[in-house]
């Protein structure tokens, strides 16, 4: 304990000098400008700007690449906020309560709690990351392809609590996405599955055109021909900030977003994204009105946000105390660091102190500076809005396409963004939500290869999916998952019937939350 | 009656009957080792499932003809813009696509004044080229003549 | 279509003016024309693009960069590194496979190059690329593979590791990059030369496979050295050979595979490839340029650094090296043809 506030002091004597500190709101302003171009999340920010990296000595380059990470996390959540375009899959669920927000003026106080909501979900995991690292990263290790299904299993059984709409339609939506996962190369076996002569889908459709175009670009074709345009919201500087009541509701969706988040995100593999997803289910489940999500619940926007940004700092758990590139963002950080001759691993700590306690205090001190930054940029990112659809929208729609093209220099991917805004489009109008087909999409691959390796490891025994501890325990958790979803179920069932015998008329349909 | 989920039920059904018929020329493998089409096939199945109880229960929804379309011209003008962006971005250079993309979405769908629409097309195009391609360095195409 | 679109535009019913006529024409020209062309005098007098053909920070980026940042020293004009990614890196070659032949678009190949090809023809696959579209131009580095096991396993040499698999065929477990990558070849190779049969467990990239065997998911590994060196330090993991002709120099205990008497080689290598019908002139001013790259300091640097071995060939003899290669590993491929897949019936 005293050794490790020691080491720290050292870290922290590493960040705050000058040129660090320098190099940290460099990052932090790059990361927030590149993170605002929709699709273009921390994963994307960091591998495009990794060569900026190059030219630094090693702790400016860490220093420099963890504010462009927390940066671009935050400027993804602003366009979700603000335009309902989600700066990576894990905003999705920003999107939906917070441009809700957004669109009855309470724009302001949902960047603002979710800058808050970040910044707490971030040190807290760095406290979690720095105390917790070896023993944590151990037991993360243990999660071979049996947990990985299990765990995964489990993300995609909060489905039934994320929507409001009909479950069915949102199960539907879910096998949809896990269909469009299914294109491109099969992982175990090397055939390449529906792809209609495009090698570009080797690697499956990827998720940031799918996300932008069922979010970003279904909205603007939705709301651009009104034939009232949606009027100019003007915020209040005193609308700028939470009210009290705000602040209320979105504490313990933060504390246990950030929670949750962090122990999905120490799990090797891309599981990280789904801890947002997660996030929101939890919330909407625990909250009284859950009927309000949807329509702009602040806790809508506080957990997720939260989960999003500790899932992505306890991703550098296994990274840190064992070397191991536990997911896409560790790993581009890892070659980050191998660019400097460094090989972080169980050594790190040992034989480069200042390099390991110099990264946890520049994550403290990337975190601090990216509030800083941004309470005072709300004011100025809601001023976005003062400008009249009509000119905002063409806009919007280019850099749709920048972000777009610019995560994997791809024009397919616009391509797949033009269609999957046809479809959300299409989707919308017909009353479907959209959120499942994401989720799906990105569980479906890795629901896939789990399942195989886990069956390929057994030869063939679904007995490996029982006989392991871990998954034993989360399949288990699964099955009262769903023994608790059939419970409210059978209660609707009951409900309905009583409505119609009593009443004996036609429900009348709810408009749809278009 | 034709309702909304009535059509959107038989939609998905179709669909996910492409998808099985699409998944006849690879393996499907076995309960004990599933090849690349079992997945496939086996969640198909389940949409079909799906849409037909979707399109089964739903005698009751919306109908068709509530469903407003009024704004189906500019979505259409828009997604060809964004299809365009996908052709163009490579042949004609990010600045030139985009300026092409402004200039038409603000004179021919917005009507607006050719001042208004030059200026932004312009600020918009070569000022995002310059803060990201030269300040950030994120690789963008450039066209012939070095636009 | 688009001038419908226009003409009925929902908001006025004013005229066309030429001036819109003309926007509408400049969005079907792209159409009309083929991706960016123009000739060239003196080579190069615009930006030179290297294309990594994997995300940033895998090996064919981190190699490229140095190797474009000496060249732009050297030719005193821009050379950008651009990822383009995706299909494990045949997006980005066949890109530029099919690119124009001018010099202004170059490729920083992985040894995957020759297995693509190869994995189409097996599928019965219209090819993305074919490997007489790209010219080599120099080989950059070659990192022979070592073979790790999980430090909990009993195994302590080649000897006893085979010794056990003959005794349980498809029973010991290695992971890989992905079916018919680097990796997966490299064991196949192996278990082809021992007369073993192993079971393979395909990860999703190089990462994931380390995750797995270091959390004991599966037995065994080939990798690249620099990645696993630190986890043998640290005792996790037990070298037993390597794939090399001579011994990894930072792990000068390790057999290598021929000295044990396995007639098998392996290296991850980088190269820059051009696409074929490139000019001679050209060609040689990129030759003498990559030459003159991996002399610079700078460069030497940045891969000892990385700890990747530079191990520079010019065309022709990169062109051997490659041929040779290749035919390695089409032959592997062809041995092992598809994974076997038991039909339901």
């Amino acid at each position: 304990m005293l050794e490790t506030l020691q080491n720290l002091y050292l870290g922290f004597s590493v960040a705050l000098s000058p040129v660090v500190l320098l190099y940290a709101f460099v990052g932090c302003i790059i990361g927030t400008l590149v993170g605002v171009l929709p699709g273009v999340g921390p994963l994307a920010g960091i591998s495009l700007l990794l060569p900026v990296s190059f030219g630094l000595d090693a702790t400016s380059a860490v220093v420099l690449l963890a504010g462009i990470y927390y940066g671009a996390m935050y400027g993804g959540s602003t366009t979700s906020i603000l335009m309902r375009i989600p700066g990576e899959a894990a905003s999705v669920m920003t999107c939906i309560d917070g441009y809700a927000m957004t669109r009855k003026g309470r724009g302001g106080p949902a960047l603002a709690i979710a800058a808050v909501g970040s910044y707490i979900a971030g040190t807290a995991s760095v406290v979690g990351l720095m105390f917790l690292a070896p023993p944590l990263a151990r037991f993360a290790l243990r999660f071979g392809p049996p947990e990985y299904l299990a765990l995964l299993v489990l993300g995609l059984l909060v489905l039934a609590f994320m929507s409001g709409g009909s479950m069915l339609k949102s199960l539907s939506m879910a096998a949809l996405g896990l269909l469009f996962g299914m294109i491109g190369i099969d992982p175990m076996t090397g055939f390449f599955r529906f792809h209609y002569g495009l090698v570009e889908l080797g690697d499956g459709i990827g998720v940031v055109p799918v996300a932008v175009g069922l979010f970003g670009l279904s909205e603007i074709l939705l709301t651009a021909g009104q034939e009232k345009p949606p009027e100019v919201i003007k915020p209040r500087l005193r609308e700028l900030l939470p009210s009290r009541q705000e602040w209320r509701d979105s504490t313990w969706p933060i504390a246990r977003g950030t929670l949750l988040g962090f122990l999905i995100g120490i799990i090797p593999g891309s599981a990280h994204i789904i801890s947002s997803f997660v996030s929101y289910a939890v919330e909407r489940r625990l909250s009284k009105h859950p009927e309000r999500f949807g329509q702009g619940a602040v806790e809508g926007v506080a957990g997720p946000e939260s989960a999003n940004n500790s899932a992505t700092s306890g991703a550098f758990v296994p990274m840190l105390a064992l070397g191991v590139p536990s997911g896409p963002i560790p790993a581009v950080m890892l070659a980050a660091m191998m660019v400097h001759g460094i090989s972080p691993g169980p050594l790190l700590i040992q034989q480069q102190p200042e390099l390991f306690w110099g990264f946890i205090a520049s994550m403290y001190v990337g975190n601090v500076v990216l509030l800083i930054l941004n309470l005072p940029l709300v004011g100025l990112f809601v001023n976005v809005l003062r400008i009249p659809y009509p000119l905002l929208y063409p806009a919007i729609l280019v850099f749709c396409v920048l972000g777009v093209y610019a995560v994997n220099g791809s024009v397919v991917d616009v391509g797949i963004m033009s269609a999957m805004g046809a479809l959300g489009y299409g989707l919308r109008k017909f009353d479907f939500e959209t959120a499942p087909i994401v989720l799906g999409l990105v569980l479906a691959p890795m629901i896939e290869m789990s399942f195989r390796q886990s069956l390929s490891m057994s030869s063939g025994s679904y007995t490996i999916f029982f006989h392991r501890p871990i998954s034993l325990v989360l399949l288990l958790v699964a099955l009262g998952f769903i023994l608790l979803s059939l419970r409210t179920l059978f209660t609707k069932v009951a409900e309905w019937r009583r409505k119609l015998g009593l009443e004996g008329e036609a429900e009348t349909k709810e408009p749809g939350n278009v | 009656m034709l309702t909304t989920d009535r059509i959107s039920g038989a939609v998905l059904v179709l669909f996910a009957s492409g998808v099985i018929w699409e998944s006849r020329s690879l393996p499907l493998g076995s309960f004990r080792q599933p090849g690349p089409a079992y997945m496939p096939v086996l969640l198909a199945l389940i949409l079909l499932v799906f849409g037909l109880l979707i399109a089964g229960t739903g005698g009751r929804a919306a109908p068709l003809a509530s469903i407003s379309r009024r704004e189906w011209r500019h979505a259409a003008a828009i997604l060809v813009v964004s299809v365009f962006a996908a052709l163009g971005m490579e042949r004609l250079g990010y600045r030139l696509t985009v300026l092409t993309m402004l200039a038409f979405l603000l004179k021919c769908v917005e009507r607006r004044s050719w001042a208004l629409t030059i200026t932004l097309a312009l600020a918009v195009a070569f000022g995002s080229f310059y803060l990201f391609y030269t300040l950030l360095r994120v690789p963008l195409p450039i066209g012939p003549m070095g636009i | 279509m688009k001038k419908t679109n226009c003409a009925r535009g929902p908001i006025s019913r004013r005229r066309r003016s030429i001036g819109m006529q003309l926007v509408l024409a400049l969005m079907i020209l792209p159409l009309a024309m083929a991706p960016s062309a123009f000739g060239q005098e003196r080579f190069p007098d615009r930006t030179i693009t290297m294309v990594a053909p994997f995300p940033p920070g895998g090996v064919a980026d981190l190699t490229a960069r140095p190797v474009a940042a000496a060249m732009e020293r050297i030719l005193k004009s821009p050379v950008v590194v651009v990822n383009k990614t995706g299909a494990a890196g045949a997006v980005g070659m066949s890109y530029v496979a099919n690119s124009k032949p001018d010099g202004y678009t170059v490729l920083m190949a992985l040894s995957s190059i020759s297995i693509i090809p190869e994995a189409d023809k097996l599928f019965d696959r219209k090819p993305a690329y074919t490997m007489d579209q790209l010219l080599p131009i120099a080989l950059i580095s070659a990192d022979p593979t070592v073979f790790v096991v999980n430090a909990e396993r009993p195994w302590k040499s080649v000897k006893e590791f085979v010794a056990e698999a003959k005794k349980r065929p498809g029973e010991i477990s290695f992971s890989s990059s992905g079916v018919y990558g680097t990796l997966h070849m490299a064991t196949e190779m192996l278990a082809h030369a021992a007369g073993i049969k192993l079971k393979h467990i395909p990860y999703g990239g190089a990462g994931p496979a380390l995750t797995a065997i270091l959390g004991g998911h599966v037995d065994t590994l080939a990798s690249g050295p620099a990645v696993v060196i630190p986890h043998i330090k640290s005792g996790k993991l037990r070298p037993l050979a390597g794939w090399g002709a001579k011994r990894v120099a930072s792990l000068p205990d390790l057999a290598t595979f021929k000295e044990l008497g396995y007639d098998i080689e392996f290296y991850i290598w980088a190269g820059v490839f051009a696409p074929r019908g490139t000019s001679q002139p050209v060609l040689k001013k990129l030759r003498d340029t990559a030459r003159q790259a991996v002399n610079d300091p700078e460069f030497k640097s940045a891969m000892e650094k990385l700890q990747t071995p530079v191990a520079y060939m010019d065309a022709p003899e990169f062109q051997k090296f490659w041929d040779k290669d290749a035919k390695m590993l089409a032959d592997a491929i062809k041995r092992m043809g598809k994974i076997e897949i038991k039909e339901a019936k």
